[in-house]
């Protein structure tokens, strides 16, 4: 496996503000990596830190194999970022900013095929600030891929955009994958990141508190499944399962939770089996990773 | 290479893009140089007196204004931000603003100079020593300028900067106002800004002795825009916000220095008070005491009744103001006054028969009462009528003193302008005329001594300066 970003004991504080403490994170060739966590968890500060933006108080940060910390300019040459915060000039059309970026990364890109894959060949003579939001966000991918970088570094990349937009941009980012370039994105929205990511850190506090892939992190939360079982017949009596929890009988069906649905499922079946009761429908409501972030979340508030 | 050129050429674009930038960067100048020339259109002063002036103004503004203006604004956009995350260094950025500025500066300063000649200023005296200088200039301004980029957190803050280093100097750093007709202490506040050192360099070349006279100048212009530069780089700012470090504090510390440094160089070696030199003819704007004008060696007699012809030719005329100056005017023959000035000249002219001022039993008494007429407009620069006064008070003299006496007597009047009293000054209003009064009567008297001179020439036969 080969690393593109290698984060190592990273920590910044702005005077008693502690925003990233100790964070370490390994993003492979081809993966695209979220960083989840609510808003001043520190996201913006270890993405900026990797950029260059920020010069953090300790830690090692590497970039396809370069010291970023130690060369800055080497590590820049590797990455295409996109920040929030950033802009272009006014009267700057799509095509001169291209080529001014193409010289200031040094290279000599192919600006037309870009600004065609990013649906700006039509606006490519206007001026920055006539184009929509939309136009303005390809915009800024298309200069972040002047460089044809390896790593990709994106700050939120869909917190200002609409559902379609948004749309759009997943695919964007999921042919940057089909590529094989490496995405580091940063977002708050949850079922974006269990798109999207192979792999997700969760940050509270400036600290990582889980990290894994979406999946995984919340099956292996200590979450909970509600269920709902309809059967053919009303069972007599609450049946005794030893993995559930809150069990409701009704004449619907028989409800409860679990943290252990497999093993839940085979004793309800084996119960209703002595009974000679079908199970006429099954409903199961898995926790999201949302949930699972908000609880990794609050619980160290607590 | 092409990370430079490109954002250089990208810079200029979008400065060419943006209305604003054109006005100040390109029409501005050349309305101030219009106004310049309107206000001193009737003073016959040629245009190149000024032209030091005029050139340090459009660097001024251009570096003050448009440079720090440009930069902060882009800043505050996060244009730089997007900059910062490109592999290019911050020294390639910074030349490129710098190369841009001074292409901008150069050129609105080209296109001033071009309309200049077109209103018939005479052709620069040193057109290489003008680039020299003009760059210096440039760099001194430039440094201001990003120092106040790196200080001002934002577009109306570069405003305000600007404004507090622009006006104070226009107004006594020697740029708007000549520094000679400033007062002593505001020639001293004026060697702690660039402009007076622009003002002096590029004018030794527009219509001076060229770059040869203004070494100093050169050097205390190029200490100051390095010092500026270099603090600037050392406080570059990717980040649009507020200033903060206290390590960029100390750099500002180190511009203020260095620019103080110069201006106690400047005390140090007693270049601070330009002292008027009536040899220097056109550039006079005080007027020295009456020996400048006569050789040393000449006697002094004893009362007017005295004065010799020999007397009369020790005057030095040539070192008097010239005739189409600001001082001591004195219209020429053919000119012919403003049609709305006439009517005011006459007044004037008719008052004199009657002005009691004018029938005092002394000559000399009666003579100097006469000059104040024309003394003190001249004093007041009442632009419309000042130069026609002398001709009339003139007229006035001949009628009330015989011939052979008048020579003598402005002789005397012109070597003893402290004596006699003036209590004319008093009556001045009588012929529809401002006076003057508390220490500007002192001025006044030295006026009347010019006038002495000038109308000395006139009725000896000596002469003159036109």
């Amino acid at each position: 496996m080969t690393l593109k970003v290698d984060v190592r004991n990273l920590s910044k504080a702005y005077g008693p503000l502690q925003a990233v403490a100790n964070v370490s994170f390994e993003v492979a060739a081809g993966e695209v990596f979220g960083l989840l966590g609510p808003n001043g968890a520190g996201k913006t500060t270890t993405l900026e830190s990797l950029l260059g933006l920020i010069e953090p108080d300790a830690g090692e940060i590497e970039i396809c194999a370069i010291d970023a910390r130690r060369h800055p300019a080497a590590a820049k040459a590797k990455i295409g970022a996109i920040l929030q915060s950033t802009g272009l000039q006014d009267k700057i059309t799509p095509r001169e900013a291209m080529y001014l970026f193409a010289g200031l990364y040094g290279c000599r890109g192919d600006s037309t095929a870009l600004l065609t894959r990013f649906g700006l060949a039509s606006t490519a003579d206007a001026a920055f600030d006539t184009l929509s939001g939309g136009q303005k966000q390809r915009l800024a991918l298309a200069v972040a891929f002047v460089n044809d970088p390896e790593v990709i570094i994106l700050d939120e990349p869909t917190a200002s955009l609409d559902p379609q937009m948004r749309r759009k941009l997943h695919d964007h980012i999921r042919r940057m994958r089909a590529e094989g370039r490496t995405v580091l994105l940063s977002t708050h929205d949850m079922e974006e990141a269990e798109q999207l990511c192979d792999r997700v850190a969760v940050l509270a506090r400036g600290r990582i508190v889980a990290q894994g892939r979406p999946a995984e992190m919340i099956a292996r939360a200590r979450s909970t499944t509600m269920v709902s079982v309809q059967t053919s017949a009303p069972l007599a009596a609450a049946p005794s399962l030893i993995h559930a929890e809150g069990i409701v009988l009704d004449e619907a069906g028989i409800h409860f939770t679990t943290t252990h649905f497999n093993a839940v499922l085979a004793e309800l079946l084996a119960i209703l089996d002595e009974q000679s009761i079908a199970i006429t429908a099954l409903r199961s409501e898995r926790d999201t990773l949302e949930d699972v972030v908000l609880e990794l979340t609050t619980r160290r508030d607590t | 290479m092409s990370a430079l050129l490109r954002h250089a050429a990208a810079s200029l674009t979008l400065n060419f893009r943006n209305r604003m930038a054109l006005i100040y960067g390109y029409l501005f100048p050349l309305m101030f140089l219009l106004a310049f020339w309107a206000v001193y259109r009737h003073d016959r002063t040629p245009l190149a007196q000024h032209m030091g002036a005029i050139l340090t103004i459009t660097a001024l503004g251009s570096a003050c204004f448009g440079l720090p203006t440009t930069l902060v604004s882009e800043r505050e956009r996060g244009v730089w931000r997007r900059y910062r995350l490109t592999p290019t260094p911050t020294w390639v950025f910074l030349v490129s603003i710098l190369a841009v500025r001074y292409l901008l500066l150069l050129t609105a300063a080209l296109i001033q100079l071009g309309l200049a000649l077109a209103l018939g200023m005479s052709f620069p005296a040193h057109p290489l020593g003008l680039l020299v200088a003009f760059t210096f200039t440039a760099i001194a301004f430039m440094g201001l300028g990003l120092v106040i980029a790196m200080v001002a957190d934002n577009v109306p803050a570069v405003q305000a900067l600007g404004q507090c280093i622009f006006l104070p100097m226009l107004m006594i750093g020697g740029v708007a106002v000549q520094l000679s007709s400033l007062p002593n202490w505001a020639q001293h506040v004026s060697a702690l800004f660039p402009g007076r050192y622009a003002v002096q360099a590029l004018q030794a070349a527009v219509s001076g002795r060229g770059l040869g006279a203004v070494q100093f100048e050169l050097l205390a212009l190029l200490l100051i825009g390095v010092a500026g530069l270099v603090a600037a780089m050392k406080m570059f700012r990717w980040e649009p916000g507020r200033l903060t470090s206290r390590n960029n504090q100390s750099w500002i510390l180190l511009a203020l220095t260095t620019w103080l440094a110069v201006g106690l160089l400047a005390e140090w070696q007693g270049r601070i008070i330009t002292q008027p030199s009536a040899a220097q003819g056109e550039m006079v704007t005080q007027v020295g005491p009456a020996a400048d004008y006569r050789t040393p060696m000449s006697r002094t007699p004893a009362s007017w009744h005295d004065v010799t012809q020999a007397d009369i030719a020790n005057v030095a005329f040539e070192r008097l103001p010239p005739d189409n100056g600001v001082i001591a005017p004195i219209a020429a023959l053919s000119e012919e006054p403003d049609p709305a000035a006439v009517g005011q000249l006459d007044i004037v002219r008719s008052g004199l028969a009657n002005w009691t001022p004018a029938k005092v039993t002394d000559p000399v008494q009666r003579s100097r009462n006469l000059l104040y007429v024309a003394a003190v407009p001249d004093l007041l620069q009442m632009g419309d009528i000042e130069r026609f006064l002398p001709a009339i008070v003139l007229g006035r003299l001949r009628q009330s003193i015989p011939p052979a006496d008048l020579p003598k007597v402005l002789y005397w009047v012109a070597l003893h302008p402290q004596d006699g009293d003036d209590a004319a000054l008093g009556e001045l209003k009588t012929l529809g005329l401002p006076g003057v009064s508390g220490p500007t009567r002192r001025d006044a008297r030295g006026r009347v001594m010019l006038y002495a001179f000038k109308l000395l020439a006139r009725t000896s036969g000596g002469k003159t300066s036109e």
